[in-house]
């Protein structure tokens, strides 16, 4: 009983569209390593540094947004939409949006307002190849179903 | 018994059991119709419950959330009680960050099968968002008494492993025991919303806010603080020293070491550089008041 593994996927518009994403950020000067992953940690797409673990990262990094989308909503603040991360070597940004998270992970003497505008354009490439953001439970009349069949 | 070999526990003469060539080819034949028919029909016959689970997982990875609930919607129809179904449509829900729906059928799976490694995570993580870290550890710990090699399973527990402090009684808060504040040297500038100093144990040190809002704001930067610098960890990057959090009306700047977290919020329209700043000073003035070094 899984539900995990993954075979080989036919092609999709959205699938192209999503794994463009970290091929266009590792483009970018120092950035090292590109990641979009779901809500549910689930790895979409990757393109990381051999050392570094993309279902690791990616538990985390779906926590690490999630934390940060209930934190604002417990704190009732407003939606979270990008942040930076910065270690003494190192940045990590990360970026919502109704499809998942976009981690990118830089070197040090990255210039933040070029990653910053990549990082909004990978967002709305995201939210482009989705469909304008709704709030969850009107996103997809499927989900109803899915609550309907429930036995 | 030579030229024989035992197929489904009768006896069969080599060759499938055929008494001349004549016939064998006949039934070859026959064969091979039936297998056309069968290629056939299956475009107009609907498909199975496990067809159905299969190409909505396929959707759910290519990022398609929509048709993935409608197949798995589609899929529990035709088989209430499949895991692999139950489990999909969990993490479709969590997808859609519809957390009540999704901890329901996580459920449904452990009800199932009690030790599903990708169901105990999940409730795990959903323990960890309601700040229930005890429930998550023990989650996590199950999980990973039956599957070891689980990567995802691992990375969390050894995050939450490391935190030192949870409170006893969800509710309770730590209180700060340490040195004594002058308050006057952690003024926040003007045009600030929000300042919070907190401990890395999520202790509440020093706030400019009513009592309830500074100790969830604190609970929140600490793990916030914490989950990012486990993911940082993980990413092969160095210690978290600063974070900042654009969200859509306003910014919050943090400063960290292993000890300290002051985090101040502005407005959006304030400059990054002037928040940077604003923080810096602040910082340079917490570390100073509680003697801690940078």
């Amino acid at each position: 009983m899984s539900a995990e593994p993954a075979p080989p996927r036919p092609a999709s518009a959205r699938a192209r569209e999503f794994r463009r994403i970290p091929a266009e950020m590792l483009k970018i000067d120092r950035v090292r390593g590109g990641l979009v992953v779901a809500a549910d940690g689930l790895v979409i797409t990757a393109s990381l540094p051999r050392a570094i673990a993309a279902e690791s990262l990616a538990a985390l990094t779906a926590t690490l947004g999630r934390e940060l989308e209930v934190g604002a909503d417990r704190l009732k603040r407003t939606t979270f939409r990008t942040a930076l991360f910065s270690a003494d070597d190192s940045t990590v940004f990360l970026g919502s949006s109704a499809v998942g998270f976009v981690v990118l992970l830089e070197d040090r003497e990255i210039n933040v307002g070029l990653v910053q505008w990549a990082l909004r354009k990978a967002l709305a490439t995201l939210e482009g190849a989705w469909g304008p953001r709704a709030p969850p439970g009107i996103l997809a009349s499927g989900l109803c179903r899915l609550a309907e069949a429930r036995p | 018994m030579l030229g024989s070999k035992f197929q489904g526990g009768r006896p069969r003469p080599a060759g499938g059991g055929f008494t001349s060539e004549g016939e064998s080819n006949h039934v070859g034949l026959l064969r091979l119709l039936s297998r056309i028919w069968d290629a056939i029909t299956s475009f107009t016959r609907p498909p199975n419950a496990a067809t159905v689970f299969r190409r909505a997982d396929l959707y759910r990875q290519e990022g398609r959330f929509e048709e993935a609930a409608e197949l798995a919607a589609h899929g529990l129809r035709l088989a209430p009680n499949n895991g692999v179904g139950h489990l999909l449509s969990a993490y479709l829900h969590l997808a859609f960050r519809q957390i009540g729906p999704a901890k329901g059928e996580f459920q449904a799976v452990l009800a199932l099968d009690p030790y599903h490694r990708r169901a105990l995570l999940g409730l795990a993580k959903i323990a960890l968002e309601k700040r229930d870290v005890a429930a998550c550890r023990s989650l996590l710990d199950k999980a990973l008494q039956y599957y070891p090699d689980f990567p995802e399973a691992r990375a969390l527990q050894d995050m939450v492993s490391s935190w030192t402090m949870t409170p006893a009684v969800p509710g309770q808060h730590p209180v700060y025991a340490g040195p004594p504040i002058q308050v006057e040297k952690l003024k926040p500038p003007a045009g600030r919303r929000e300042f919070v100093l907190a401990q890395a144990d999520g202790t509440l040190v020093f706030s400019h806010q009513g009592d309830k809002d500074a100790v969830d704001l604190a609970t929140y930067v600490t793990q916030v603080y914490r989950i990012a610098s486990a993911t940082l960890q993980r990413a092969g990057r160095g210690a978290l020293r600063r974070e900042i959090v654009q969200a859509v009306t306003e910014t919050t700047y943090f400063r960290s070491n292993d000890r300290l977290i002051p985090a101040l919020s502005f407005p959006e329209d304030v400059k990054v550089g002037v928040g940077l700043l604003e923080t810096d000073k602040l910082w340079t003035n917490s570390l100073r008041e509680l003697g801690v070094r940078a």
